[in-house]
């Protein structure tokens, strides 16, 4: 089977490792990489040493990154930045994982990430830039732009996440603990996401966005035998808000949610896609 | 029945992950700000120059926001997929710019701050902590060559110029350190051998 120039095992654990931390080069790495090709011992060597070198990354001391870098990075993502300082570091210990405060998360500078080219807009993932102007409709149209481009793309490369944007059964077959969901109005129009984890914690998130209102609405789960349950309440400010419950009940057999306004009105509902 | 306020906080970083690639502005700001020190870590352990080291790490983040689809949790947490992301962009620009990362002379440093510490770094795992473990316990020339090719980016060969040895010597540390790390990391495995 091989021929006078192929690799043979033990060359090949000779420089598995460096293979494995993306240092082989020339014909050394050719042939190290024909080799594995016909032998599996010798890919799942290397594959233990890969993962033993991303693990090694791991070790790194953390630093503290330069001020500002966290709004440049959402200037650089094309979006809104909060509009609060960003929270100092504490001098002696790890800040992972950092958490946001539901003060700072409720504060974004309006019309901030409207303007020019930032790298990465003109990709097809990129949410799309806005002209200046209005207060929170165009805040709101580059939000659910954004919203529909990524869950497009989440659909599509499913990997090994339970994700889906519609009711496909396909994209609900592969394993793992999450699952969103677009929130849809009555007239179908996307006014939020919804996330639900079903890992070792359970988790039930959600962000609205329904361009104007204010006051408190009802969020109501369907189970997959159509009984209904109200999860909890929240607030809605300029018909914008978000929330999360740990506890968003049989999160194993919901079929979707919905939201509803005080009066008892469905203002948007969601369908899981594993339903 | 509690809630968990207006952001991504406690949420499981998938959650957040997906959020960003979702286009969601909140649990984007909490993704980036869980992660950051991190990210911005592993760039400024490879490259020297700090606004360089922020540029990768900016780039970085735009990857994942861009790729957040692609990630698979079967192969390893969002943390290690992060810090992958970082880690090739920040070798990739050293290699273009054809220049030495980080002086060699600063691996003491560098190699003491990954094997003490451990509740600085928050890797919580058993395994990771044998990892940290073991690259102690190596003799320093391999754990001197390990970290250059591993964390640096250097072959063999750069090692070997570095350290003023022989090639064949680099390699024998390069891939005997690797050896030791593995087995402590994964211990079922390098026992199955």
């Amino acid at each position: 089977m091989s021929e006078p120039n192929d690799m043979t095992c033990a060359e090949l654990a000779d420089v598995a490792a460096e293979l494995a931390l993306g240092v082989l080069t020339g014909r050394e790495r050719a042939l190290a990489v024909a080799h594995l090709e016909g032998c599996d011992a010798c890919r799942e060597d290397v594959r233990q040493l890969m993962a033993t070198s991303e693990q090694l990354l791991e070790l790194l001391p953390p630093a503290e990154p330069p001020a500002g870098f966290e709004t440049r990075v959402l200037e650089r993502l094309g979006l809104p930045a909060p509009a609060l300082a960003e929270p100092p570091a504490p001098a002696s210990e790890d800040t992972y994982p950092r958490l946001i405060s539901r003060r700072e998360a409720s504060q974004w500078r309006p019309g901030s990430a409207g303007s020019g080219t930032r790298p990465g807009a003109d990709q097809p993932a990129a949410p799309p830039a806005r002209p200046g102007g209005t207060r929170r409709p165009g805040r709101i149209r580059r939000a659910l732009a954004a919203a529909a481009v990524g869950l497009a793309l989440i659909a599509a490369g499913l990997g090994g996440w339970r994700i889906g944007a519609g009711p496909s059964p396909a994209a609900s077959s592969a394993a793992g603990p999450l699952t969103s969901a677009r929130l849809l109005s009555a007239t179908h129009q996307g006014v939020g996401n919804i996330f639900l984890y079903s890992g070792a914690e359970r988790w039930l998130y959600m962000s609205v966005d329904l361009g104007a209102g204010d006051g408190t609405v009802t969020c109501q789960v369907v189970s997959t035998d159509g009984r209904v349950t109200t999860i909890g309440k929240f607030r809605l400010t300029g018909g914008y808000g978000g929330w999360g419950t740990p506890d968003p009940g049989n999160i194993g057999t919901l079929r979707g949610a919905r939201l509803l306004s005080a009066n008892g009105t469905v203002l948007a509902s969601a369908s899981f896609a594993h339903w | 029945m509690g809630t968990v306020g207006t952001s991504g906080e406690r949420l499981p970083d998938e959650a957040l992950l997906a959020g960003l690639g979702a286009g969601d502005a909140e649990l984007a700001v909490a993704f980036v700000r869980r992660f950051q020190r991190v990210v911005f870590g592993v760039a400024r352990a490879v490259i020297s120059d700090p606004t360089t080291a922020e540029d990768v790490a900016q780039h970085a983040f735009e990857q994942a926001w861009r790729h957040a689809s692609l990630y698979d949790s079967r192969r390893g947490s969002v943390r290690t997929w992060l810090t992958t992301i970082t880690h090739n962009l920040a070798i990739d620009v050293v290699r273009a710019r054809s220049a030495l990362p980080m002086d060699p002379d600063d691996l003491p440093v560098l190699l003491s701050a990954m094997t003490d510490n451990p509740e600085r770094v928050a890797v919580a795992n058993d395994s990771a902590k044998g990892l940290r473990q073991a690259l102690g316990r190596l003799p320093a020339p391999q754990a001197r060559a390990v970290a250059m090719s591993g964390i640096y980016g250097m072959t063999a060969q750069q090692v070997a110029d570095t350290e003023g040895i022989p090639l064949g010597t680099a390699k024998t540390r390069i891939r005997d350190g690797m050896q030791k790390l593995r087995s402590a990391y994964l211990p079922e495995e390098a026992g199955d051998e």
